[in-house]
C-alpha cells in the first residue's frame, strides 16, 4: 500500500516542481479549486493579462501584439468565472504562483521557468500550485492564443504562405472577401470531371 | 399528461426533426410526440465552446456507449464505444456532415453481385427526395461533379480543395486506375476523380475546425429543428419528451400498434402513450432490440420477427487507412479545415461491386501540427519551426462497402445502459474473402501514397465501426427477406414504421445520413399521401352517404 501511494505520489506532480518555493510546492488536490460564487478583480485580470501576453512575446508568435487579442481573451475569462465550474480559484492561484517567481527569478526568467522548465508533467493531475497554474492556466491560455491567431506566425520562415485556419479560429464566414485556407489552385486541365 | 396523438416517434435525432417538420408543415395540427431516451445538451454555448478549445472536452460525451455497455464478438473487433449520441438532437450533435448520395448500384447489389440485397426502390424513386435533403441540411456541393444523376444543383457551392490536397490530385491525376468507365453513360469514359467532399455546412460557417462543437450553429444539428419546431406557435400539438426510453411497442391485433411505454428516468415513472402511426427513429442499435423486446400475444418473437430476421444483416463500413511519411514540408501545409475536401469515387463504382467498392478520401487531419501542444510541452520557437517545416505525414483514408450477412446480428445483452436503453452486442465476422479484398484495396491506396512520392509508413484496415451501422432492420418485398416495406413499414402491420439506417438493405461506400434524410422525406410524403386518400375517402363516404340520404328523403318525400 506503501508502495503504490509513493508512486501515485511521483505520478501526480509533486515531486516535479523544483523551479519554485514555498506557495508553487505547496499542494492541492488535482480537482478544480473551488471558487463558486467568486469574481475577478480588475487587479486580478491585469495580472493574468501579463502572463498571456509573456505567452505571445516567448514565442514570438503574434503578428502585431496581443492587445489583438484581448477582446477574445476578455470573453474566454467571462465565460470560464461566470459558469460552473468557477476558474477564479484557479486564476488567482496563477497570480500567486508566479509573483513567487518573479520573487525568485526576476520577471522575464520567471515567465522562462514556468514555459520552458517548469518539470510539469502536462498529463498527470496537478496536485501542486505551480501544476494547477501551470496546466489550468498557462495550458489554456495557450491554446487559445494560438486559437485567436498565433498560429499565423508560423509558415511564412521560408518565404510561404501563411497558414490561414486553425482549430478554433473565428475568421468570419467563408462568404467574405477574405479566403478562408491556403487553397490548391490546380491547372485547369487536372481538376475537373472533364469527358475524353 | 396528453397521452393519445396522431403520430408517435420514437428517437430525437435527424429522421425524427426531419419526418415531423414535414408533417406539421403539411398539417399544422397535427398531435406529434418524440420520445428521446437522452438528455438535452445545450447547443452554441460559450462556455462548452472553451472548454472544447482549451481542454478538447465535449459535453456530450458522457452520452457515447461505454464498452460494458456495447461490446461485439466475431472475428473482428466491431467498434461499438464511442460512436453515437445518445441525446436529444441524436448524433448530428457530433457529426462530420459528409453529405453524399448512395449511387444507383447501391440499390441493386444483390441483382448486380449475388451477394448483400436489393432495395425494394430504385436511386430514381429517391432522387428528388436527395434534393430536399440536401437543401434541408445545407449542402455544400460541385455542380460539375457527375458521379451521379441528379436533377437540381447543389444548394451552396462547395469548400475549396486545401494547397495540401494538392499533392494527392495530382498522383490520382498520374495513376491510370482513376479512369473508370462511368456508369451513368457507360461507354463514356466519364473520369470519375478528384472530387470536393460535399459538406453539410451553412452559410455563416466560419470554418473554426469546431464541428464537433460548433460555437454558432454553422452546420446541420437537429436540436436546432426541433427547437424551432416547438418554439414555433403553429405547432400547438407538438412535444417532444427527454430523457424518455420506450421499452416496449404494443400492439392490440397483429396489425395493429396501439401504443409504447416508456420510462421518466427523472420520475421512474412509466407511462405508455397511444399513437395512431407509430415511428421509430432511433437509429440502427436501438430500433432492432426493440422490435425483438417487444413480445406479445400476436408477435411471440418480438414485432416483426416472425422470421427472425430483426437485427441481422449487420452491414458497416470498415475503414482503410493508408499514411505516408515526406522527410520535410517546406510549406508549412496542414489540413486548415478540420474535415476533408478531396475525396473520390474512383472505385466507388458498379464494376468495383463484387470486390467490395471504396470511397476514397484524404483524411480530415493531415498534414497537422499541433503548435498548442508543443508550446504547452514547452519547445521554443526554434524547435516548433523544425517541426513544422520537418516530416510530414498524410493519411488516405476510404470506407469500404460491406455486405450483409444473415450471421451478423445486433442484438440486445442483459442489462440497461445508463439511459434505461438495453445494453448492446454485435456478432459481426468477416470472411477470408471480404479480408483479401480489403487487403488488396489498400495496395491502392498505398499506390497513390507512393506515387505523392512519400514513403508508405502504415497501412492497415480498422475495425468496422458502429458510426455507419445499417440493415438491422432492412427493407424488402416480403416478410420472409426483410423486416420492413418499400415504406419502411413493418411487415404485416398497418401502422409501425421504422425510418432509420435501420431499414437500408445496402450501406453503399459513403456515409448515410444524407441517404437516411431522404427517406425521411419520402416517407412524410407516403403519410401525407395516406392523408389524403383517407380524406378523400372519407369525403367519398360522406358524399354516398349524402346521396344515399338524399335518395331515401326523395323517397320519402
Amino acid at each position: 500500500m506503501y508502495t503504490i501511494n509513493l508512486l501515485n505520489t511521483q505520478f501526480m506532480n509533486t515531486e516535479l516542481t523544483s523551479i519554485g518555493g514555498a506557495v508553487c510546492n505547496e499542494t492541492l488536490s488535482a480537482g478544480l479549486i473551488f471558487a463558486e460564487g467568486q469574481s475577478l478583480t480588475h487587479q486580478n485580470k491585469e495580472a493574468l493579462w501579463e502572463i498571456f501576453e509573456a505567452i505571445g512575446a516567448s514565442w514570438a508568435n503574434t503578428i502585431y501584439n496581443s492587445n489583438n487579442q484581448r477582446s477574445s481573451w476578455y470573453e474566454m475569462l467571462k465565460a470560464k468565472t461566470e459558469n460552473a465550474p468557477n476558474y477564479a480559484g484557479e486564476y488567482v492561484n496563477a497570480i500567486y504562483v508566479i509573483n513567487e517567481l518573479k520573487a525568485m527569478y526576476g520577471t522575464e526568467d520567471a515567465y522562462k521557468k514556468l514555459f520552458f522548465e517548469s518539470g510539469i508533467d502536462n498529463n498527470a493531475p496537478p496536485t501542486t500550485r505551480l501544476a494547477h497554474c501551470k496546466i489550468y492556466v498557462v495550458n489554456e491560455f495557450i491554446r487559445m492564443q494560438i486559437t485567436a491567431g498565433g498560429f499565423k506566425s508560423w509558415g511564412t520562415k521560408y518565404d510561404g504562405e501563411q497558414a490561414r485556419n486553425y482549430h478554433g479560429f473565428l475568421g468570419g464566414t467563408r462568404y467574405n472577401r477574405t479566403p478562408r485556407v491556403r487553397a490548391y489552385n490546380p491547372d485547369t486541365n487536372n481538376h475537373k470531371n472533364d469527358q475524353e | 399528461m396528453k397521452n393519445q396523438f396522431d403520430y408517435i416517434i420514437v428517437g430525437g435525432g435527424v429522421a425524427a426533426a426531419t419526418t415531423a417538420k414535414g408533417l406539421l408543415e403539411h398539417r399544422h395540427d397535427t398531435s406529434i410526440l418524440i420520445l428521446e431516451a437522452g438528455p438535452e445538451i445545450i447547443a452554441k454555448d460559450r462556455r462548452f465552446w472553451w472548454d472544447y478549445i482549451t481542454r478538447g472536452e465535449r459535453p456530450y460525451t458522457f452520452t457515447y456507449d461505454q464498452k460494458f455497455e456495447a461490446d461485439s464478438t466475431g472475428n473482428i473487433d466491431y467498434q461499438t464505444d464511442g460512436v453515437r449520441v445518445k441525446a436529444y438532437g441524436g448524433s448530428t450533435m457530433h457529426w462530420g456532415a459528409w453529405c453524399l448520395r448512395f449511387r444507383p448500384e447501391d440499390f441493386n447489389l444483390f441483382t448486380n453481385t449475388g451477394e448483400g440485397a436489393d432495395w425494394p426502390i430504385n436511386y430514381e424513386d429517391l432522387e428528388t427526395y436527395y434534393n430536399d435533403a440536401e437543401a434541408f441540411l445545407s449542402v455544400c456541393g460541385d455542380d460539375n461533379a457527375n458521379w451521379v444523376p441528379r436533377s437540381k444543383p447543389y444548394p451552396v457551392p462547395p469548400f475549396e480543395w486545401t494547397a495540401a490536397d494538392g499533392e494527392m490530385i495530382k498522383a490520382w491525376e498520374q495513376l491510370d486506375v482513376v479512369y473508370q468507365d462511368g456508369d451513368i453513360n457507360p461507354g463514356t469514359k466519364n473520369k470519375i476523380k478528384s472530387g470536393k467532399m460535399p459538406i453539410a455546412r451553412y452559410r455563416k460557417c466560419m470554418t473554426t475546425g469546431t464541428c464537433k462543437y460548433c460555437p454558432i450553429g454553422g452546420r446541420f444539428n437537429a436540436q436546432y429543428v426541433l427547437d424551432d419546431l416547438k418554439n414555433d406557435t403553429r405547432f400547438i400539438n407538438f412535444e417532444v419528451r427527454i430523457n424518455a426510453p420506450v421499452h416496449q411497442v404494443n400492439a392490440s391485433s397483429k396489425s395493429k400498434i396501439e401504443s409504447v411505454t416508456y420510462t421518466d428516468n427523472l420520475s421512474g415513472n412509466e407511462y405508455t402513450v397511444k399513437g395512431n402511426t407509430i415511428i421509430l427513429a432511433s437509429g440502427a442499435y436501438n430500433v432492432p432490440k426493440l422490435l425483438r423486446a417487444s413480445k406479445n400475444e400476436f408477435w411471440k418473437n418480438g414485432i416483426g420477427n416472425d422470421h427472425d430476421l430483426v437485427g441481422r444483416f449487420v452491414v458497416s463500413h470498415s475503414m482503410l487507412n493508408v499514411v505516408g511519411k515526406a522527410p520535410s514540408n517546406p510549406n508549412g501545409w496542414f489540413q486548415e479545415y478540420d474535415f476533408p475536401t478531396l475525396m473520390s469515387h474512383s472505385y466507388n463504382t458498379k464494376e468495383h461491386q463484387k470486390k467490395g467498392k471504396i470511397f476514397m478520401f484524404k483524411n480530415r487531419t493531415t498534414p497537422n501540427v499541433d503548435i498548442a501542444q508543443l508550446m504547452i510541452d514547452g519547445k521554443t520557437r526554434e524547435e516548433i519551426d523544425e517541426i513544422v517545416y520537418g516530416e510530414m505525414t498524410i493519411n488516405i483514408q476510404a470506407f469500404l462497402e460491406e455486405k450483409g450477412k444473415y450471421s451478423n446480428r445486433l442484438e440486445a445483452k442483459p442489462g440497461k445502459d445508463r439511459f434505461g436503453l438495453p445494453q448492446t452486442t454485435v456478432h459481426f465476422s468477416r470472411t477470408e474473402e471480404e479480408m483479401k479484398n480489403a487487403n488488396d484495396r489498400l495496395k491502392l491506396l498505398e499506390q497513390i501514397i507512393e506515387k505523392m512520392g512519400l514513403e508508405v509508413i502504415s497501412s492497415r484496415v480498422d475495425k468496422p465501426g458502429g458510426h455507419h451501422t445499417t440493415g438491422t432492420a432492412r427493407m424488402g418485398t416480403s416478410p420472409e427477406n426483410s423486416v420492413t416495406d418499400k415504406f419502411m413499414k413493418v411487415h404485416d402491420t398497418d401502422n409501425l414504421y421504422v425510418c432509420s439506417n435501420a431499414a437500408f438493405p445496402t450501406g453503399s461506400a459513403v456515409n448515410p445520413t444524407l441517404t437516411l434524410t431522404a427517406m425521411a422525406f419520402r416517407l412524410v410524403n407516403h403519410f401525407i399521401e395516406k392523408q389524403t386518400n383517407q380524406t378523400n375517402s372519407k369525403t367519398n363516404n360522406v358524399n354516398k352517404r349524402n346521396t344515399i340520404q338524399e335518395c331515401l328523403s326523395g323517397e320519402s318525400n
